[in-house]
């Protein structure tokens, strides 16, 4: 495959093209990213890799599995902001082959992990090398998508946004389906259902990196013009360098912004299930009595029904993308942010109020709303950047902005874990003892609402000059 | 600005549906765990 291939240059779209066609070329990439989310559907099956119906000596702790999640979103992270600038330089198209053959080829490395029975293959494979194909395939249409969609930025790239939330989805019963087809008296089917899933991937995401295509330049909507800087001062039509733009405190107010966001929204997502079994315990099934007073049997009824509170967020959370991106753009970024922040505290302190009042559906939907936020936030963000620091360098910004998220991914849990244990050390009851938890949430949300107060636009000395930006065009073709 | 082609259009509809089509089933079998929360 020649480097022309898979070129810039290669991939700008001819007159007439349709943009609608790039949407679903980033959708493919992010569906088949977004299974990070669903790889807890394989901890169990690996635990007894040896045991084959129990875990045996030698087999994995679902613990040591765990760590794959932690390295997912380091590594998508670190690798988003690393490799932004070049995947602005190189172009979408690259960026979604390299992320295939990262993604799909640590599929196929955790395979031999599996095969071999050793962790850090698969810690190295889908962990590492993986976790970089979801940094660059999480950026990588990101910039191209808001120069096609000028007029729609945050639906454009909530769609695609939306896909990353929705993989697990498709992965999770997919990987079950494949386990069980490929499952033997002694294999548990993980080996060659990791290789088939790789090869799916890589076909999907190679799929849609040649379905990437750039407008030409200077190339408008039909019918559309740009609105006035004067009338909305807070999207700009100029650019700012991705290494002034780390310089100015725009970025790392919506740094906050981001890191806020996803902190809280991640806690809320660990302990939205248990909670709810734990507050609600017996009455979720017609009887009477707390979580530990039930019966074994009773205490499957309870969880099966905490696991369809879990799958109904993970719905939220995907509509949230597209919904609260899409709404951005009539309301305005830093609006739609003040509403997640404003209404996100409410509720957040709100939860506690209704499972103290037992009102299961009020409950719900109290955690359905704040999820539709926490993907609101993920969605809306790029169409932030590209307003306050304009469209040529908004992939490498983006990039460099989701360390925010590997941050939220340390602090939330951490959070959660300790002041859960923390209080019940202190004898408060296993069902209150969540209160608190959402309280400080609500705190991190005031921290996120004052950091998206104090954005303004960019100072005049960040912006490129006309000369800087010429040198940069001439410079990328 | 040239308008896109009508034939385009299908090139469209057809690109969706290859990505609709696993996004519905992966939809549809989230709402087969999420109906639980309310039987």
């Amino acid at each position: 495959m020649s480097s022309g291939l898979l070129s810039k240059e290669r991939i700008i779209a001819g007159p007439g093209f349709n943009r609608w066609l790039v949407p679903p070329a980033a959708l493919a990439i992010h569906l088949s990213i977004g299974m990070a989310y669903g790889f807890s559907v394989f901890w169990l099956p690996l635990s007894r890799a040896i045991g084959i119906t129990a875990s045996a000596p030698g087999d994995w702790k679902i613990s040591t599995l765990g760590w794959m999640f932690t390295l997912f979103f380091v590594f998508l992270g670190s690798s988003a902001a690393v490799f932004g600038r070049w995947v602005e330089g190189e172009g979408p198209r690259k960026a979604g082959v390299a992320a295939a053959f990262c993604w799909g080829g640590g599929f196929l490395i955790s395979a031999l992990g599996v095969r071999l029975h050793q962790i850090l293959l698969l810690w190295i494979g889908s962990g590492v090398i993986g976790g970089c194909g979801l940094g660059l395939g999480y950026i990588s249409p990101v910039s191209t998508l808001i120069k096609w969609f000028p007029d729609r930025r945050g639906m454009a790239t909530g769609m695609a946004i939306m896909g990353f939330g929705g993989g697990a989805m498709i992965g999770s019963p997919l990987a079950n389906l494949l386990m069980n087809h490929f499952k033997t008296p002694t294999s548990v089917g993980v080996q060659e259902t990791f290789v088939t899933m790789g090869l799916i991937y890589f076909v999907a995401m190679l799929a849609g990196a040649f379905g990437y295509r750039l407008p030409a330049p200077g190339w408008q909507p039909a019918g559309w013009t740009p609105p006035p800087p004067q009338e909305k001062a807070m999207i700009t039509q100029r650019q700012v360098h991705v290494n002034q733009a780390i310089r100015t405190p725009q970025f790392w107010l919506l740094w906050v912004v981001l890191w806020m966001n996803v902190s809280a929204g991640i806690g809320v997502i660990g302990m939205a299930s248990p909670m709810l079994q734990e507050v609600f315990g017996g009455k979720l099934i017609g009887v009477a009595g707390a979580l530990r007073d039930l019966s074994e049997d009773q205490k499957t009824q309870v969880a099966t029904i905490g696991a369809g509170f879990a799958a109904l967020l993970s719905l939220f959370n995907i509509g949230g993308r597209i919904f609260w991106a899409s709404m951005s753009d009539y309301l305005g970024r830093k609006r739609t942010y003040f509403i997640f922040f404003a209404l996100g505290f409410v509720l957040y302190c709100a939860a506690p109020s209704a499972g103290r009042a037992a009102v299961v559906p009020l409950f719900v939907a109290i955690f359905c709303v704040i999820l539709t936020m926490y993907g609101g936030g993920f969605a809306t963000i790029p169409a932030y950047l590209a307003d306050m620091f304009g469209t040529v360098h908004v992939g490498a910004i983006h990039g460099r902005l989701l360390t925010a998220w590997s941050a939220a991914g340390i602090l939330g849990p951490i959070l959660v874990n300790y002041i859960r244990e923390f209080q019940i050390d202190r004898g408060v009851p296993a069902a209150q003892a969540y209160n608190t938890t959402m309280y400080v949430l609500a705190g991190l949300l005031v921290i996120g609402f004052i950091a998206n107060a104090r954005v303004r636009p960019v100072a005049e000395r960040y912006y490129m000059t006309d000369d800087q930006f010429a040198r940069e065009l001439a410079g990328k073709r | 600005m040239e308008r896109p082609s009508a034939s385009s259009w299908a090139a469209v509809a057809i690109a969706w549906i290859l990505v609709g089509i696993p996004l519905a089933w992966g939809i549809y079998q989230t709402l087969q765990t999420a109906v639980k929360l309310f039987r």
